[in-house]
């Protein structure tokens, strides 16, 4: 196929006052507007002891403003026909919404209102507190979730940024107060390092002039200037020195159990980007990837099976994910490591590398359909600094990735290389006895991961 | 606010082996969806064979007459697309996104597997594990999973809904190579099929290429009979399940009229206004005022037959289903007493408005869309007046249609009490 460049619809991008970004983008067709408000308030940012403390002020945007109660926070939004998007990942909090072109004004008034002035109030932060228990503790019947909660924990490490569920921990937001909700959004909802994105099929130089208009309304409620902390440095991930470790996840009365394979990764603005998103399709990317082929259509031993590169803003991992019947454990960890390890030193073959390229090129454009999709896209590769060329260029640079590059990113990206951690929820005597001697194993209570 | 024709401008077709055709071109991306739906699912089972229609749509993807194994996904990738497919109760939908310029070898490759699909012993004991631990991971150790396959069998007595799409375990084991080919003969004919394109192409070649390519499958046989009979409900029905879990959970399904009837729109309106987002009724009632549960969601989706609208409640530890059971009863009348606000009305037709327009947003689902509008309702063309007919619907409208499907004696509830099964309880 060819490589041609991706060409974005016509954008407008500005930078404001106290660092804020605005970016305006024409998209013809459907009569929406799509308003998304990035802030650098992800989870990385939870103070030491308050795990989850982001993603809990970000769930108490909509439990009322200064100027309107939850119900009418409620009323507003969704009498507009859209819901809030409340999207806190690891690097940013996202806030979306999606309206008729018609009510674009209430909207992106709406998002601004509940993002700067809400009001936290202290019945709301409790019962807040109540729920997030609850859920936490319903997290712990999720055999997927504990998987994901305890990947994080031994592939980060507790004292990294990155090395806590977003969620938190039951005895951390136990104690989240009034005081600490109110402190993060003061140093965190700020003007520098976020970005406004407003998609509609305006010219993008209108869509700007409004935005800039709805915005000069709430300069007196978000200062120019709030303080930021400095970040600590991100350090670095290290690697076991054991070749291959295990934890053990202890979930009654499980027939399955969810296998994690992980080492660590890259960072998303990294100059090898291409090269490894390459090189893990070939792996467990695609429907048709060498661990699919091996694991499901060869063996029939699960209905799942991926690789896939975890990639936050400093740091990244390369994870294995798959689950299978108790009686099939030790196979499915056995074939899943012989091949990773072949891949690790043969590469992709030429076939697998050119339909690895040809299948991530012709898809792209289908990541950018929707007027969400390009908001998301186009805000991200702004915000990881990799610029608009990321975009542009992604179906090019993909389809120049050669044989020596792709045999290096699986070398060096393999999730079953020396130190990689296995991560196991199940029965655990189950999985003792299938690992038998393969590595040294862990076994945790599931409410050791509350 | 009715779509405008002009905008979506769907061009219908139909062989002579009675494969119906409908393209929408749009030039915006250099992309396109295909979706091929058959209308079958696992209404169209019997015990024995329960679950062979998904077994059966991963059978679908391992090799043809021109395609070998592992060809379709490989071919298809390598041109820059990707493939997946569902089966519900209902029906059987496959789907293809790809690079526009790929469109010659996706209808190559749908079209040879509907006229020659190959079918043999190792490629079904391979899919019928793959299944196996589909259905361990989404019902055997899932809480929502195990719920509404109890929920199935409590709700329907006569009716296939009785059974899960995935099919009872004892089933999947049973399956043989001879009901497979059985069911591809007498599902995947042409005349039992949508094709619908949507994205970057030309619609004259587009036709020309299919026309060439499914035009010599030979047409079916007349569809077999399904048997639809449910006696009427006489009263209220209860099952519960025994799993180690963190706190109780309460599924309560009612029954709902078929896809068929107008009275479903209101219903619509009354799964929205009840269980659509922040402000809806449950979750404001149950999740944030009295704390009964973690989520508190409404089910309701437009079948064949005859379905079901439920409630999902995660309680929270410690609360007693009995006590959020009353209090959900208790939203539930009111509902039914009490006609929604003005605000409440606009609220609910505003949300599946939008819902709808974003539903058209992406090549795939406006294929989605037309496909599932065909089979459904009959004809693409319903969907736009859709719009206009949920917004002619009144308080009134949605408190009979309430009335009609919360009565007591139409509920089957399930309940899952965490621990292990009471001693004596058969493994």
């Amino acid at each position: 196929m060819s490589a041609r460049d991706f060409q974005l619809p016509p954008l407008e991008l500005a930078e404001l006052q106290g660092g804020l970004s605005l970016l305006a983008i024409q998209r013809r067709g459907l009569p929406l507007f799509h308003a998304r408000l990035s802030l650098p308030a992800g989870a990385r940012f939870d103070p030491q002891g308050k795990a989850g403390l982001a993603n809990f002020v970000s769930d108490l945007l909509q439990r009322g403003t200064r100027r309107r109660s939850a119900d009418e926070v409620n009323a507003l939004i969704e009498g507009m026909g859209a819901g809030l998007g409340v999207d806190c990942s690891m690097d940013e909090l996202a806030l979306t919404l999606t309206v008729p072109a018609e009510l674009k004004a209430e909207a992106l008034d709406a998002l601004l209102e509940v993002a700067l002035t809400p009001a936290f109030a202290a019945d709301e932060v409790a019962s807040a507190r109540r729920r997030t228990l609850s859920a936490l503790q319903s997290d712990l019947d999720e055999p997927g979730t504990l998987a994901s909660r305890a990947l994080i924990n031994v592939a980060f490490g507790r004292a990294h940024p990155y090395g806590h569920p977003i969620h938190g921990y039951s005895r951390e937001v136990e104690g989240f107060t009034a005081a600490d909700v109110e402190g993060f959004h003061a140093a965190r909802y700020q003007r520098k390092g976020a970005l406004l994105a407003v998609v509609s099929s305006d010219e993008p130089a209108a869509l700007a002039a409004f935005a800039r208009a709805a915005l000069a309304n709430w300069d007196a409620s978000w200062p120019a200037a709030a303080a930021a902390r400095e970040e600590a440095p991100f350090p670095p991930l290290e690697s076991s020195a054991t070749p291959l470790s295990a934890l053990v996840i202890h979930k009654a009365d499980s027939t399955q159990a969810q296998v994690r394979i992980v080492s660590p990764g890259i960072a998303k603005g990294t100059a090898r980007y291409a090269e490894a998103v390459v090189a893990n399709s070939a792996l467990g990317g695609g429907f048709t990837s060498l661990l699919v082929d091996a694991i499901r259509v060869d063996r029939g031993l699960s209905y799942s099976v991926s690789s896939r590169l975890l990639m936050y803003r400093h740091a990244g991992l390369s994870i294995f994910s798959s689950f299978t019947k108790n009686e099939t454990l030790r196979t499915l960890i056995d074939v899943a490591l012989e091949k990773m390890r072949g891949y690790a030193e043969a590469g992709p073959s030429l076939d697998s590398l050119e339909k690895a390229r040809t299948y991530l090129a012709g898809l792209f454009p289908l990541g950018l359909e929707s007027h969400e999709a390009l908001a998301e896209q186009v805000s991200d590769a702004l915000l990881d600094g990799v610029g608009l060329d990321h975009l542009r260029k992604y179906r090019s640079r993909v389809i120049s990735v050669t044989p020596e590059q792709a045999l290096a990113a699986a070398r060096d990206l393999s999730p079953a290389r020396p130190g990689a951690r296995l991560v196991i929820v199940g029965d655990a005597e189950v999985a003792q006895k299938a690992l038998g001697d393969l590595c040294p194993v862990e076994v945790r209570q599931l409410e050791s991961l509350a | 606010m009715a779509l405008d024709p002009r905008d979506f401008p769907v061009e219908e077709h139909a062989l002579d082996n009675g494969l119906q055709i409908r393209l929408l071109p749009d030039r915006a991306l250099p992309v396109a969806t295909l979706y091929s739906f058959f209308r079958v699912g696992s209404r169209n089972e019997q015990p024995g064979i329960t679950g062979i229609s998904h077994l059966f749509e991963h059978m679908m993807f391992n090799g043809s007459r021109k395609y070998g194994p592992k060809e379709f996904d490989r071919r298809l990738e390598a041109a820059g697309g990707s493939s997946n497919a569902y089966t519900s109760s209902d029906m059987t939908a496959y789907h293809e996104d790809f690079a526009s310029e790929a469109l010659p070898l996706v209808l190559d490759l749908e079209s040879d597997r509907m006229a020659a699909l190959a079918i043999n012993d190792e490629s079904l004991r391979q899919e019928r594990e793959v299944v196996k631990e589909e259905r361990r991971f989404r019902t055997d150790n899932d809480i929502d999973g195990m719920m509404d396959e109890q929920m199935g069998a409590l709700a329907f007595l006569a009716h296939p809904y009785r059974w899960p799409v995935v099919g009872w375990m004892s089933d999947l084991n049973r399956i043989t190579r001879t009901d497979c080919e059985r069911y591809f003969k007498t599902y995947y004919a042409p005349n039992n099929c949508t094709l619908v394109l949507v994205g970057d192409f030309e619609s004259k070649d587009a036709l020309a290429q299919i026309e060439r390519l499914y035009g010599p499958i030979p047409r079916g046989a007349a569809l077999p009979e399904v048997a639809t009979g449910e006696p009427v409900q006489k009263g209220e029905r209860r099952a519960i399940i025994h799993f180690p879990a963190q706190a109780p959970s309460l599924l309560v399904g009612f029954r709902t009229p078929a896809a068929s009837d107008p009275g479903c729109l209101a219903l619509d309106l009354v799964e929205t206004a009840l269980g659509a987002g922040e402000g809806a009724r449950l979750r404001k009632a149950l999740v944030y005022e009295q704390e009964l549960c973690v989520d508190a969601n409404l089910y309701f989706s437009w079948r064949v037959d005859p379905g079901l609208m439920q409630v999902s409640l995660k309680l929270n530890p410690g609360v007693e289903p009995a006590r959020a059971e009353e209090a959900l009863y208790k939203e539930l009348q009111k509902m039914v007493d009490e006609p929604l606000t003005p605000a409440e009305l606009q609220r609910a037709k505003n949300l599946v408005r939008a819902g709808l327009l974003r539903g058209l947003s992406t090549c795939n689902g406006r294929a989605h869309t037309i496909g599932q509008m065909e089979v459904m309702l009959g004809s693409w063309r319903e969907l736009l007046g859709l719009a206009d007919r949920y917004s002619a619907l009144t308080a009134d409208d949605l408190q009979r249609a309430a009335a009609a499907t919360f009565a007591p004696h139409r509920r089957n509830v399930v309940t899952l009490l965490p621990g292990e099964q009471p001693e004596g309880a058969e493994a």
